[in-house]
């Protein structure tokens, strides 16, 4: 293709690219060093009434906004280097917590509590993602093929669900008075509260999770599938292998690409937890890292945000996802290599 | 020691009839090839052979024990198939040793007969690499060693040189006669090609429509095919056949005329081959107008219309003749075949 042609279908998609992701980053990233302050100045202001023998004055200083001539207030914005990254992760007390082998006291600061629930959620569904994915895959697979529509139409189903109507749903569901929770109430004898404890929360939201995603996965290994040259699932029949064997040695092979890359948008999309929190309403037992971001951009009492550690908060998010995706995009680019 | 009985073998799926009713004996160490067109049943017979398709009906023996409902791993058999279908994510090592290691083989007797077995189809250089960096005819040897290595009892090929060109074909083909010589399994060959056919098998097996038409070594399936079908499908170019009819010893039709055959009165099919017939300057039993000359360097092909049909006839390399010139061939009555002209049967004439 003749470059001006390439890049006359490329340019739009860049330019989004540059105007939606590149800049907000960059932006998010430099502020992330950097606090935004209002100019404060101290005034002295002496105020005298009118006394019976001499006049009594006070004075008192204050600290107000500098204002310019129109009346808005000035603001100051400083390099602070990593000190909002510090103020976010707190090293020094999460130091101290981890030497004195404080589990409690690490899991006080948000940052680290919202870190220990991202990376759970994120490693916990991730097998759980593929493997049942995978599992759909192969039983529609192995289905009639008269009745394998309606099958792949069901399967699907959670996928095209709103995540945060998804999440009320499953909220709805176990809530103090909600039908499942009087339902296993009613079969066990015993008062189940499933909102009133951290654990319990968690393992909805896991359940959640992977409710809402497998289908996804199901869809990519299913189209993959298709693509399995049957000769050599026979091949490996005659050969000798299990139905075990000739999943692990034949198709799970043949999928890898495919498993890399659900893994890959898997990984991206839970790391970034957020709807969960919202729809659970877990926040007193359980955060994300996302939604301390969010926290830490809401107004506080005097309608102050905390951009600067939200900036701080979002960066570290990123640098999370970054680490976790390494080794796949290690493995994909080393298939990729050995492919030629 | 693996002998092969069919008995009574059909599949149907619905109403459709894949395979009929088929009996069949392989013996022991044969080499038998299923020859026929698309869609003749001959693969469907070995995927139940194989255990890849169930009889709808009927019994298979492998060495005498019925093998029915046995999964494919458990008849001790060994395929090789037309798009090789190896494991691509293994080396040709480990593709080789699978049917080992999935069998619990003692690991210790792996290394020698993989090492064996790849030196039977010459590929001890290439044990490193993967099936995508081999050619066809490599990756086919490859699936050839992964089916020796364990030694089976029988052999199943289906089409497997199908996938390779011209050239890289013959060599394989020999490849395999040799190997089957060597090894002495019993081997079923799956092909549509009739020279793979003729130079390999001990006896072909002649399908249609998943009807056996014809059981025999390749020159009797050459010399007396059983009827016009095998006729028309053996032989390159295939048997001439005319329509005509026979009165007293002699066969007449459009542009013929033969005398000499012994035969009952009435409409009849007569074939002959190409090479068995020859271009003379007069006298000639069939005489017509040219329809087309082609040179094929060690001959000259020359077709004329006779008895409804195209009829070629092989002369001499230097034979010349123009489109449309009127030629003579003599037709001995020695070389003739014939077939009732309703069922296509051969008719055995006394000569």
């Amino acid at each position: 293709m003749r470059f001006r042609t390439f890049a006359a279908f490329v340019a739009p998609s860049l330019l989004l690219m540059v105007l939606f992701i590149a800049a907000p980053l960059t932006s998010v990233f430099v502020q992330s060093f950097f606090v935004t302050q209002p100019q404060i100045q101290r005034v002295e202001t002496e105020r005298c009434t009118a006394g019976f023998l001499e006049q009594q004055c006070t004075t008192e200083i204050k600290n107000v906004p500098v204002l310019d001539e129109n009346g808005a207030v000035v603001t100051t914005t400083r390099f602070v280097g990593l000190d909002n990254y510090r103020a976010v992760v707190r090293p020094d007390r999460a130091f101290a917590a981890l030497s004195a082998w404080d589990w409690q006291a690490l899991m006080s600061i948000d940052f680290w509590k919202a870190l220990r629930f991202t990376l759970t959620f994120t490693l916990v569904t991730l097998p759980l993602v593929v493997g049942l994915g995978l599992a759909i895959a192969l039983a529609v697979n192995n289905t009639m093929r008269s009745i394998r529509g309606p099958v792949i139409f069901v399967s699907l189903l959670p996928f095209i669900v709103t995540p945060v109507i998804g999440a009320l749903s499953i909220r709805w569901l176990f809530v103090g008075d909600g039908i499942l929770t009087r339902a296993m109430e009613a079969w066990s004898g015993t008062e189940i509260a499933m909102f009133a404890q951290g654990w319990t929360i968690e393992l909805l939201m896991l359940f959640y999770r992977v409710w809402h995603v497998a289908p996804f996965a199901f869809v990519i290994f299913y189209a993959g599938l298709q693509t399995m040259n049957r000769e050599t699932l026979e091949a490996a029949m005659v050969d000798g292998a299990s139905r075990f064997e000739r999943l692990r040695y034949v198709i799970v092979p043949h999928l890898m690409p495919l498993i890399v890359f659900v893994s890959l948008i898997h990984l991206m999309d839970a790391y970034r937890v957020f709807e969960e929190v919202v729809g659970f309403r877990s926040q007193a037992h359980v955060i994300s890292l996302q939604w301390l971001t969010y926290d830490l951009l809401q107004p506080d009492d005097a309608g102050n945000r905390a951009v600067s550690r939200a900036s701080a908060s979002a960066m570290l998010t990123m640098i999370g996802i970054v680490i976790l995706l390494v080794p796949l995009l290690r493995k994909s680019w080393r298939d990729h290599k050995g492919a030629r | 020691m693996a002998e092969i009985v069919l008995r009574n073998l059909t599949k149907r799926w619905g109403s459709f009839t894949g395979v009929e009713r088929t009996n069949l004996t392989i013996a022991d160490q044969e080499f038998l090839v299923l020859l026929g067109p698309s869609g003749c049943g001959k693969t469907t017979t070995m995927r139940m052979i194989a255990g890849l398709e169930e009889a709808s009906e009927g019994d298979i023996l492998i060495g005498g024990r019925r093998v029915n409902g046995l999964d494919p791993k458990d008849r001790d058999i060994a395929m090789v198939f037309q798009s090789y279908a190896l494991y691509p994510n293994m080396n040709v090592y480990e593709n080789i040793r699978f049917p080992l290691k999935v069998r619990r083989v003692p690991a210790a007797e792996h290394h020698e007969r993989v090492m064996r077995a790849a030196r039977m189809v010459e590929l001890t250089e290439f044990l490193e690499r993967r099936p995508g960096e081999l050619s066809g005819g490599q990756r086919q040897r490859v699936a050839l060693a992964r089916a020796i290595v364990r030694q089976p009892n029988v052999f199943l090929m289906d089409e497997p040189l199908s996938n390779l060109d011209a050239k890289l074909r013959v060599s394989t083909r020999a490849q395999i006669k040799n190997l089957s010589h060597e090894l002495k399994v019993t081997t079923i060959y799956v092909t549509h090609d009739q020279v793979e056919a003729m130079t390999l098998a001990d006896r072909v097996v002649i399908m249609k429509r998943g009807v056996i038409q014809q059981v025999g070594s390749p020159v009797e399936i050459y010399d007396r095919p059983a009827n016009t079908f095998v006729a028309g499908f053996i032989g390159n170019p295939a048997m001439n056949l005319m329509t005509g009819e026979l009165r007293g010893g002699v066969f007449s039709g459009e542009n013929v005329r033969i005398a000499g055959i012994n035969g009952p009165d009435g409409a009849v099919v007569l074939g002959f081959r190409a090479e068995d017939a020859s271009v003379v300057p007069a006298g000639g039993d069939i005489v017509a107008p040219t329809y087309t000359m082609e040179l094929l360097g060690d001959a000259t092909m020359v077709a004329v219309r006779a008895g409804g049909a195209l009829v070629t006839v092989k002369a001499q390399k230097d034979y010349r003749i123009e489109i449309g010139a009127p030629v003579e061939i003599s037709v001995p009555a020695g070389i003739c075949h014939l077939f009732d002209a309703a069922e296509g049967n051969r008719i055995e004439t006394a000569g």
